[in-house]
């Protein structure tokens, strides 16, 4: 089955069309009518958020679909199309409260808890709405958009090197990530036939991958009442963290790509890294294989399967888990630098988990072949963007991350941003229905979606 | 285990390493001090985001990690606004989630105080534009009594944004 990529809507003259990207056939257009299209929730479920976005975002009506709720509008919006260009409000007023209507399952005995949106550790809004039986989960609901701050509309009509700093901090696990999808869309609108892969960039964005499965191999246990994981690979994280900063002025990398960043400088200091988190990493596998207990509460927890895993179009470290082979990485470039896809089989916690930690060797491993191969790369210097619609790729550490601007005048006509999270938390659902909901929370971190990204 | 303990008698005490460890300490030395004064030795901290990108909700998470080991303080953040003597806001105001921040603070015991993170929750500060989606700044809404700028603010500045508060109750 074709992978569905994204789908959305844009304004084009007096009509309105739906793009839909799908892995295989490419770009499909479709020009609506009668302000109405038809879903393709059936064969593709996760087509549904992005369908009730669609809705929120241009008033269109969606035809054969069992899900057509509000998706970032939430209970005092007002009935608003924000993303058609004849809307230009910056303030909004409230309207009366109307109630969500959350899927969930009634019966005798059957009860609902409500989690979120304010959580008790230090994450993200978000709310749970799980159907319980008493321990044993039956359904969940994921609803987000309590993050909705509109940074689509807001980077419209803008010059293409006006936004950088907006999508440097659309989310704060990917910043590296997004940042490059913008800098392959100014090479593409420059002219250039093919992008050129860079390795400072590439660099950059496995030190990122890095931060970020080094937080999560500490928290996966830590949710799993193992908390000494959390203060070691804590330790991991914050040094690459301070490393970011030494090479980019930033712990998260903010504002970097496309500045003259010279990496080759600070050379010894990236070998010392690499050599120091070999050794670390190596004992921390050696020591968190060899806990019985752990490994009790993380096999078999969470699992999603291969046909789940396709059926939901899922990408990334969740893909990974579950045997698929989908990584943007997986190229000649990153090849040659001794890039190996990594992947589990059985789709359950400890997959995720144990890809985690093959993946941070990888990555390791990667950037030590790089530190060889140094070229002299020139930034962007000239800025004669051509019009036209571009779209670019980038692995981040949750997924593949998608990025699609067109620019008409010179100036951003739309603007979309497909998140690897968007895509994930679509399936998250799938992963309870086997376990309790105390599991809840190790299941859902060792996914580590963000919400940021998906509520934008 | 064993080798966790090997490892950790190695490692020793990890806090006591920093290059910055004599500023580090003064300064916790003297937030110590008033916390004990002022909140019976433990200021709580209840953490809502209402729209960050996630980066300074990573930065307080690292103020728990053996480097900053902000809980030796008696700053510790806790699990609901009801055991809460501090709400540490970050991120731009959404219109989805402003409702939900005013709760948040409704919820808490007095004395209470809001104290903002990062230059998101001051609109002139941040990146963004003026959007639907947002509502403003949190201080239009909220008695904010300190801010703690900084896009994300390292752990090191929260800890010193923490004591300059402090100071100012005083």
């Amino acid at each position: 089955m074709d992978r569905l990529i994204a789908r959305f809507a844009q304004e084009v003259e007096n009509d309105i069309e739906i793009v839909t990207i799908y892995e295989k056939a490419g770009i499909q257009r479709e020009i609506i009518q009668d302000n109405s299209f038809i879903s393709l929730q059936e064969k593709h479920p996760s087509a549904i958020w992005f369908e009730r976005k669609i809705y929120d975002d241009f008033g269109l009506r969606i035809i054969k679909t069992y899900d057509n709720r509000p998706l970032t509008h939430h209970e005092r919006f007002p009935n608003i199309s924000p993303m058609r260009k004849s809307f230009t409000d910056t303030q909004i007023n409230e309207v009366k409260f109307k109630p969500y209507r959350y899927k969930s399952i009634k019966g005798d005995g059957v009860f609902n808890v409500s989690v979120g949106p304010i959580h008790t550790g230090i994450i993200e809004p978000g709310h749970f709405h799980f159907s319980q039986a008493g321990e044993r989960i039956l359904f969940l609901e994921v609803r987000h958009g309590y993050k909705y701050r509109g940074i689509e509309k807001m980077c419209e009509g803008k010059e293409l090197d006006k936004i950088d700093t907006i999508i440097s901090r659309i989310s704060g696990n990917e910043s590296i990530a997004y940042q490059i999808a913008l800098y392959q869309i100014k090479e593409q609108a420059l002219g250039a036939d093919e992008v050129v892969p860079n390795i400072q960039h590439a660099i950059l964005l496995e030190l990122e991958r890095l931060v970020h499965h080094f937080t999560d191999i500490g928290f996966i246990p830590n949710d799993g009442g193992f908390g000494a994981s959390l203060t070691i690979a804590s330790l991991m994280a914050e040094e690459t963290k301070r490393l970011l900063e030494t090479l980019t002025n930033s712990r998260f990398g903010f504002d970097c790509i496309g500045k003259d960043i010279e990496l080759e400088k600070n050379r010894e200091i990236l070998i010392e890294y690499i050599s120091k988190m070999d050794k670390d990493i190596a004992w921390f596998e050696d020591w968190i294989m060899d806990i019985p207990s752990l490994w009790d509460r993380l096999d078999t927890t969470g699992i999603l399967t291969t046909e789940q895993a396709i059926h939901y179009n899922t990408i990334g470290v969740v893909a990974r888990s579950c045997g698929l082979k989908l990584d943007r990485r997986d190229n000649e470039f990153y090849k040659q630098y001794g890039y190996k896809l990594q992947r589990e089989k059985k789709g359950d916690v400890a997959s995720r988990f144990k890809l985690r930690i093959k993946e941070i060797k990888n990555s390791l491993f990667i950037i030590k072949s790089m530190l060889n191969d140094f070229k002299d790369y020139s930034s962007i210097k000239h800025y004669n963007y051509e019009d036209g619609e571009y779209l670019s790729f980038v692995e981040s550490s949750i997924g593949e991350l998608m990025l699609y601007i067109k620019l008409k005048d010179s100036v951003i006509d739309r603007l979309f941003i497909r998140d690897p999270s968007f895509i994930n938390w679509q399936c998250l659902h799938l992963m309870m229905t086997s376990d309790i909901i105390a599991d809840f929370p190790l299941i859902n971190k060792s996914c580590d979606l963000s919400y940021a990204g998906c509520d934008l | 285990m064993i080798k966790f303990w090997k490892k950790r008698i190695k490692n020793s005490i990890l806090t006591e390493h920093l290059e910055y460890d004599k500023e580090l300490t003064n300064i916790q030395k003297e937030l110590k001090s008033f916390i004990s004064k002022k909140f019976a030795s433990s200021l709580s901290i209840r953490m809502i985001d209402s729209g960050s990108c996630n980066a300074c909700e990573s930065e307080c998470n690292a103020l728990s990690n053996p480097y900053y080991n902000l809980d030796r303080l008696g700053i510790n953040f806790v699990a609901s606004p009801r055991h809460a003597d501090m709400l540490l806001v970050s991120g731009v105001n959404t219109f989805n989630m402003y409702h939900h921040l005013l709760d948040a603070y409704l919820q808490m015991p007095s004395p209470k105080y809001v104290v903002t993170l990062g230059d998101c929750p001051i609109m002139s500060q941040n990146v963004f534009d003026e959007s639907f989606a947002i509502v403003g700044d949190v201080a239009k809404y909220l008695p904010v009594a300190y801010h703690i700028s900084g896009c994300p603010p390292s752990p090191n500045d929260i800890i010193v944004g923490l004591l300059e508060f402090l100071k100012r109750l005083k």
